[in-house]
C-alpha cells in the first residue's frame, strides 16, 4: 500500500516544467522574421478593434435612422388620432 | 398608450460626456504605452524584438475575462428576472469576450512562431482559451442568426453561463496541467526582470481595462438603441403601422 502510494505521489507537478522566462526556439532555423512577426499582432489588433467599431457605428446609424423614421410615423398618427 | 414618445429622446449629455472623456483616456493610455514599449522598455535578450507582443497579449486575455464576466452577470440575471437591461449586458459582454478573444488568440500565435517554431500547439490553456472564444462566438451567431425570442434569449444565457464556468479552467490550466505556454506574469521565474517591463505590463492591463469598458459602452448604447427601437416599433403595430423590420 505505502509502496503504492509512494509511486503515484508524483515529485514535481506539471507546472513545473513550465517556462517562466521567455525563451526563444534555440538552435532551429529562423522561420520567421521578429519584426514582421511584431508588426503584424499590432496590425491585427487595431484592425479587430477598428472593425467592431466601425460595425457597431454602422449599426447604431442604422437604429437612429429607423427610431427617427418611426418616430415621425409614430407622431403622425398619434396627431391624427387627437383630431 | 405610447410608450416610445417618452423614452425616444431620453438622452443624458453628462452620460455622452463621460462617454467620451473616457475615450480620451483610453487613446492617451495607448499612446503612452506605445511609446512606453518601444522607446523605453529593452529589446528582451532571448526572444527578441517579438517578445512586445507580451505588452499587449496577456492583457487582451484578461480584457477577455472582463467582457465574460459581463456576459456571466448580464445571463444570470436574466435567467433569473428576464429584461431588456440584463439581455444587453450579456449580449455586450460576449461582443466584448469576441473582440479580445480574437485579439489573443492573433498575438499568441504569432508570438508561439518565434518562441515554439510553431503558431499552434493544442497546450491546454491555448485549447481552453479557443474553447471558450468559440462559446462566445457561439451566443452572437445564436442572437444573431436564430431570432430574438425568449427561448433563444434564455438558451443564449445558459451558453453565457457556460463560457463563465470555462474562466477557471483556461486561468488554472497552465498551473495544474503539463504544456508549453509560459507563465511569466503569475511564475516566480522573473520573466520581466526590468522595472521598465513591469511597467509596460502594468499599462497595458490599465490600458485594455480602459478599452473593455469603452467597447462594453459602446455595444451597450447600439443595445439600448435597440431595445428602443423595438418597444417603438410594437407601438407602430399598435397604431397599425405595421412596418417593423430587423436591424
Amino acid at each position: 500500500m505505502s509502496t503504492q502510494a509512494a509511486v503515484s505521489e508524483p515529485t514535481t507537478k506539471p507546472s513545473d516544467d513550465r517556462a517562466t522566462t521567455f525563451q526563444a526556439v534555440q538552435g532551429a532555423p529562423e522561420h520567421y522574421s521578429g519584426e514582421v512577426l511584431l508588426v503584424t499582432a499590432y496590425a491585427l489588433l487595431w484592425l479587430i478593434v477598428f472593425v467592431f467599431v466601425v460595425l457597431a457605428w454602422r449599426r447604431q446609424n442604422r437604429i437612429n435612422a429607423r427610431l427617427d423614421a418611426l418616430e415621425r410615423e409614430i407622431d403622425k398618427a398619434d396627431a391624427k388620432g387627437r383630431k | 398608450m405610447l410608450r416610445f414618445g417618452a423614452m425616444a429622446r431620453a438622452r443624458t449629455p453628462w452620460l455622452d460626456a463621460v462617454f467620451y472623456s473616457l475615450v480620451l483616456l483610453t487613446a492617451v493610455v495607448f499612446t503612452f504605452e506605445i511609446f512606453f514599449i518601444f522607446l523605453q522598455t529593452p529589446v528582451e535578450r532571448r526572444m527578441g524584438i517579438v517578445q512586445k507582443i507580451f505588452y499587449f497579449h496577456a492583457p487582451s486575455g484578461y480584457a477577455m475575462y472582463i467582457g465574460a464576466t459581463a456576459c456571466f452577470v448580464g445571463s444570470v440575471a436574466y435567467l433569473v428576472r428576464p429584461t431588456e437591461t440584463s439581455d444587453a449586458i450579456g449580449r455586450t459582454g460576449a461582443e466584448a469576450a469576441i473582440v479580445f478573444g480574437g485579439i489573443l488568440l492573433t498575438t499568441g500565435p504569432l508570438w508561439g512562431a518565434k518562441a515554439w517554431g510553431a503558431f499552434w500547439t493544442w497546450d491546454p490553456r491555448l485549447t481552453t482559451a479557443l474553447l471558450s472564444f468559440l462559446i462566445y462566438v457561439a451566443y452572437v451567431v445564436l442572437r444573431a442568426f436564430a431570432g430574438d425570442g425568449p427561448g433563444e434569449r434564455r438558451f443564449a444565457a445558459a451558453l453565457g453561463v457556460l463560457g463563465a464556468a470555462n474562466l477557471p479552467i483556461i486561468h488554472f490550466s497552465v498551473q495544474k496541467w503539463g504544456g508549453q505556454h509560459p507563465m511569466v506574469v503569475t511564475g516566480s521565474g522573473g520573466g520581466l526582470q526590468h522595472p521598465a517591463m513591469k511597467t509596460a505590463l502594468g499599462f497595458g492591463f490599465l490600458a485594455f481595462t480602459l478599452l473593455a469598458v469603452v467597447l462594453i459602452w459602446l455595444v451597450s448604447r447600439v443595445e439600448i438603441g435597440h431595445s428602443r427601437l423595438r418597444v417603438a416599433e410594437e407601438d407602430a403595430i399598435d397604431l397599425g403601422l405595421d412596418t417593423r423590420t430587423e436591424v
